[in-house]
């Protein structure tokens, strides 16, 4: 077997059975790698109703072909369960697919021991962790470890199994063992899958850590062409200059090109401008103060993680890993906070407790607008008062939330359950099936809008990562617009440029599907999104993977058979949201985006129109082939080869038009 | 003559990707594996700080005299390489290298250091490693490759110890 280690281990850890399974050439061609693999079996061994917390619920860790190799970014690793997080129209307690997906060392050495997905069922009666040397899986005790936090824990498992520094660790922190919805398993001291509560998937399992070591080579069908191809894209990202610029600054370098163009989101979501903190939190600004040392994913060159070291002030001496841009947005702007090492410490905090930053970040600064339009008041948060720029209370809440202690026990359910929970604020929670927003506003960035609004893992910008819309990115990579929009749409989407970009123009609907799958082959593949999406050094995925992908492995799969194989990904997930009933309904955004414009900034003013929202939807429908309610047509289902769904999402449509037929009678 | 040259290692640059492992599995096996590489990553994650170890073609290199079979001899480059077909496994290299560099081939049990890539402009490693530079290929004995083992002792030293001990210090903070 070339690219692919052929196998998938089971562990039950009910019954403490551990089995593995080989993978058919066949079925690797068709499902790729990583995401294409967890995606799959979390359709078919889940069912409709699913509850997340549910020990039959799969928690599936996936890696792709090219993961662990020689060619540059491959060391990605997709985390997929049915996720407590997100929720539907019709109710919080329907749940669909969900991933995270997360860099560091841990897939790579998973593809080391011999296995291409790693899937686990079942619960423990009492605190376990797994522990796979090659072929040697064995389930151990972890009853000492339970309730130690991320750095702790993986230090003291490391050291249980003999202190070799070759063993990765995935583990989840107090966050994901308290069951907060939105906890994170986190690699490597550090790397974490963010969004979707796949922590707490693992919580639920009793299993506190996966530990792995791998000594099995990977095999290259093609060595000759995979490694001259490997040194292609590799040269290619070290004349880059915004690979250049992104290991200098961190992703924090998109601070200043996001503010300047007015799309952060900040305050809560609500406005999409904040003065000078290009300034504040700027990539360089950050790397003189802050910068400790880079670190890297497998493999990768352009290694863009930092460490962070505060010399001076009120937290002088704090080290940690991260952070990256969105932990900072999340935890800064979006409280409308300036103060920098706050946040460098609030971010290594909920590293540590294993929590999601954006969604903790979403949580507190949802809680924040409530005080402030008083929905919300000291009594009913037990006599915590919460304001804007407060970050010493974030830092306590935080630890409430990872224990589930007084107020953080509400907030631990994510801001939707929590408004539900309390009756209040439901209309300022910025989220797409129960998943708050990342910090570019929905009303500026169409393009990132749209792909919030379909995203099949709640409101997530990695799902459809339409960097293209942002002026730097569009002329950077212009030779591709042909390819993305064909000649007619390319020649719209230059017309007025940049100025025409912020409106929902006929364009954003086939960015949006492109740029879904662009990133769906670097999640197959198991390579890195940021090389092909923000800033693209790597070009696109034609260029950078699909060349490696076919000497990897040595099997024919031309460029449509790839681009085929992230839509049917695509397919297969949206085929589990419309199985819940969810469809037309919940691909959109909560009622403020259309009616409350942005407060300030360069795009003072805008929302989103809602007849050219719907238009927008029923595009994007049709550029996949699903109808005009947005569930998948039986002859879409044939042509990917998953027929198998056509009975489901009939079921899944008869919930819908109930749901429908109640909303119109309220 | 041609020029002897070694490989400089400067961990303060490395950031753990282990580029340098994929590219030297790959350019002498063909396949991808950091057990079959020769240069190798020890990590010391938790602080963050990789160190590099590749064969340093020491001048007075005690593994030459040290094998029992005679199967390690000094290239052109100045590197000190390991015949294969020799090679019995004995380890006696590895146990006797100050910085334990030769690596055991999971394949075969035989000993394996770092041939510069023979042939090659630029070994594999140094290629990979363009944009940390942390690997750079320099003349031997050129006096900044003793700056650079100088350099890193002193941050180590002045930097880096006092870092870890205050970060237990926080002031309200417990991390682990």
């Amino acid at each position: 077997m070339y690219g692919w280690m052929g196998k998938r281990l089971r562990v039950g850890l009910t019954n403490s059975e551990i089995k593995t399974e080989n993978l058919p050439l066949e079925y690797l061609k068709k499902w790729i790698g990583g995401r294409g693999f967890n995606s799959e079996l979390l359709y078919h061994e889940t069912q409709q109703g699913m509850d997340p917390f549910d020990p039959a619920n799969p928690l599936c860790f996936g890696v792709g072909p090219l993961c662990g190799t020689f060619a540059p970014l491959s060391g990605r690793t997709t985390v997929s369960a049915c996720s407590p997080m997100t929720c539907s129209l019709r109710g919080t307690d329907v749940h669909g697919p969900g991933d995270g997906n997360m860099g560091g060392h841990f897939g790579p050495f998973l593809k080391y021991a011999g296995y291409d997905q790693l899937v686990i069922k079942g619960k423990a009666s009492k605190p376990v962790y797994l522990w796979i040397d090659d072929d040697h899986v064995e389930i151990k005790d972890a009853e000492p470890l339970w309730g130690s936090k991320v750095k702790e824990g993986t230090t003291r498992i490391m050291d249980e199994l003999g202190g070799d520094p070759n063993i990765r660790v995935a583990i989840i922190g107090p966050a994901g063992e308290n069951l907060v919805r939105y906890a994170c398993v986190i690699n490597s001291y550090g790397s974490a899958t963010g969004r979707n509560g796949m922590g707490a998937v693992m919580g639920s399992k009793n299993l506190k850590a996966v530990a792995v070591r791998g000594t099995k080579p990977i095999e290259i069908a093609d060595p000759e062409n995979f490694a001259r191809s490997a040194w292609e894209l590799r040269e290619k990202i070290h004349n880059s200059a915004s690979a250049i610029r992104r290991r200098e600054e961190g992703s924090m370098d998109l601070f200043d090109v996001g503010n300047a163009i007015g799309i952060n989101a900040n305050k809560n979501c609500s406005t999409g401008y904040m003065p000078g903190i290009e300034e504040t939190y700027g990539g360089k600004q950050w790397a003189e103060k802050f910068l400790f040392r880079r670190k890297g994913c497998w493999s990768c060159p352009v290694s863009c993680g930092r460490t962070t070291y505060i010399k001076e002030g009120k937290y002088a001496g704090f080290y940690a890993s991260g952070p990256e841009m969105e932990a900072v947005c999340a935890m800064g702007p979006r409280i409308d906070s300036y103060d920098v090492p706050a946040v460098n410490v609030m971010c290594g905090m909920t590293n540590q407790l294993g929590l999601d930053v954006v969604s903790v970040g979403g949580a507190i600064s949802w809680t924040m607008e409530c005080f402030e339009k008083g929905y919300l008041a000291q009594e009913d948060t037990g006599g915590i008062p919460f304001e804007w720029r407060d970050t010493e209370t974030a830092m306590r809440v935080f630890e409430m939330i990872a224990y589930r202690k007084g107020f953080g026990d509400v907030l631990a359910e994510g801001s939707i359950r929590a408004a539900e929970k309390l009756g209040v604020g439901m209309d300022i929670v910025p989220h797409c099936r129960g998943q708050e927003h990342i910090s570019v506003d929905p009303r500026i960035a169409l393009g990132f809008s749209l792909g919030y609004a379909m995203s099949t893992r709640g409101s997530d910008h990695l799902r459809n990562y339409s960097c293209m819309e942002f002026p730097g990115c569009a002329e950077d990579r212009k030779y591709m617009t042909e390819e993305i929009f064909g000649p007619e749409l390319a020649k719209e989407f230059w017309k007025d440029f940049p100025k025409e970009m912020w409106t929902l123009k006929p364009t954003k609907p086939r960015l949006c599907t492109w740029s879904e799958r662009n990133k769906g082959v670097a999640d197959l593949v198991g390579c890195c999104c940021q090389a092909i999406g923000s800033w693209g050094g790597a070009g696109n995925w034609r260029e950078a993977y699909t060349p490696l992908l076919r000497y990897a492995t040595g099997v024919d799969l031309p460029d449509e058979e790839v681009w085929r194989g992230a839509e049917r990904v695509i397919a297969i997930e949206r085929a589990g949201w419309n199985r819940e009933g969810s469809a037309r309904q919940d691909d959109t955004h909560i009622e403020r985006y259309f009616t409350e414009p942005v407060a300030g900034g360069p795009h003072k003013g805008r929302k989103i129109n809602r007849e050219e929202w719907r238009w927008a939807q029923s595009e994007y429908y049709r550029l996949h082939g699903w109808d005009e309610d947005g569930f998948i047509t039986p002859e879409k289902a044939k042509e990917l080869g998953i027929e198998e769904v056509i009975p489901n999402i009939e079921k899944g449509r008869k919930l819908y038009e109930e749901s429908m037929k109640r909303q119109k009678s309220k | 003559m041609q020029e002897e040259k070694v490989i400089l290692v400067d961990p303060i640059k490395c950031t753990g990707c282990h580029s340098c492992e994929m590219a030297c599995s790959m350019k002498n096996f063909g396949k991808c594996s950091p057990s079959l590489s020769r240069i190798r990553i020890i990590e010391f994650r938790e602080i963050n700080t990789f160190i590099p170890i590749v064969c340093q073609g020491c001048k007075d290199a005690p593994c030459l005299k040290v094998c029992p079979v005679g199967a390690i001899t000094r290239s052109l480059s100045g590197a000190v390489v390991i015949d294969q077909d020799t090679c019995i496994g004995c380890r006696a290299c590895m146990y006797v290298c100050p910085q334990s560099a030769p690596v055991v081939n999971p394949e075969n049990g035989k000993l394996m250091t770092c041939d510069l890539c023979e042939g090659e402009k630029e070994p594999w490693c140094v290629k990979a490693c363009t944009m940390q530079g942390a690997l750079r290929l320099v003349p031997k004995y050129q006096t900044i490759a003793r700056k650079g083992k100088e350099d890193f002792a002193w941050k180590i030293k002045e930097e880096f110890k006092p870092k870890i001990k205050e970060e237990e210090k926080v002031e309200g903070f417990s991390f682990g």
